[in-house]
């Protein structure tokens, strides 16, 4: 069954100041559809009052990333878009995969070493002949 | 006083000098010597280091096949073959496995190798057998290709 990697958002942004009107509108509007929409996502709504830090949008996942997202001067259907944007990703850090496979057994017959196709002589050591 | 416009003693300075020569300081930072502190010199070497990541990925499919290559080499000779009779072989008994999977095999399914070696050979010995015997028609088990009709 799947489950959301995304734990939380966290809204902050200023109730007067200019840059956080599409955070504004975004509130009143769609934050109430989006958290309808996404159940198990649990979006906290924090209006500091006066001027303070930028407008963000803060993403927490389950693996413990948090990702942060300036929202200033943004209109609200850009702030809904980036909203299920986080909620579809996983808290996987975003840089280049090096290799599209990964296995914790790469070897199942055993990895070769240089004895391996050499004759047992070598390596069994039989039980120790008594000297007659 | 009512100001249309700014004066014209009023000029704009350059703000994020210092972010846009991060930009290209970054990628320099493992790099030996004064090039991975000034810009002047950064910029030449970011610059040529792209271009060299560019063009050697055209090298590295070559490289990596060389690689496989030796590896399988060792490895069949190890069972007593040579690689070009190994290669050749292996795709006559319709065994259609790259040298990647094949260098994989070898490192970390060392019994499977050798069964495929052991195939090899056999098909190797049941060619010669075809091309100089020619007495009795004996049956060639491996030499017999299977048709995949898709």
């Amino acid at each position: 069954r799947y489950v959301r990697q995304l734990q939380r958002l966290q809204l902050l942004f200023s109730p007067t100041a200019a840059d956080a009107r599409g955070a504004r509108q975004f509130v009143e509007e769609a934050a109430q559809d989006f958290a309808r929409q996404h159940p198990d996502v649990v979006l906290y709504v924090s209006p500091h009052s006066g001027p303070g830090p930028a407008p963000v949008l803060r993403a927490e996942y389950l693996n413990g990333t948090v990702r942060e997202e300036l929202i200033a001067s943004r209109t609200s259907e850009e702030i809904l878009q980036l909203a299920t944007k986080l909620a579809n990703q996983s808290g996987l850090d975003i840089i280049r995969i090096r290799k599209p496979f990964h296995t914790d057994n790469p070897s199942v017959q055993g990895q070769w070493h240089p004895l391996t196709n050499k004759p047992s002589i070598l390596t069994v050591q039989g039980p120790r002949l008594q000297p007659q | 006083m009512v100001v249309l416009s700014a004066a014209r003693w009023l000029r704009s300075r350059l703000t994020d000098r210092f972010w846009r020569v991060q930009e290209v300081l970054k990628y320099a930072r493992h790099f030996r010597g004064r090039k991975n502190r000034c810009y002047r010199l950064a910029v030449r070497s970011v610059r040529r280091a792209f271009v060299r990541s560019t063009k050697a990925r055209r090298e590295k499919k070559r490289f990596l096949r060389a690689l496989w290559i030796t590896r399988i080499e060792a490895a069949s000779l190890e069972h007593g073959l040579k690689y070009p009779a190994f290669i050749s072989n292996l795709s006559k008994s319709q065994v259609e496995l790259n040298r990647k999977v094949l260098a994989d095999l070898a490192i970390y399914e060392p019994k499977t190798f050798k069964s495929l070696a052991a195939l090899a050979q056999r098909r190797r010995q049941e060619g010669f057998l075809a091309a100089l015997g020619d007495g009795k028609e004996p049956e060639g088990i491996f030499s017999r290709i299977v048709h995949q009709h898709y």
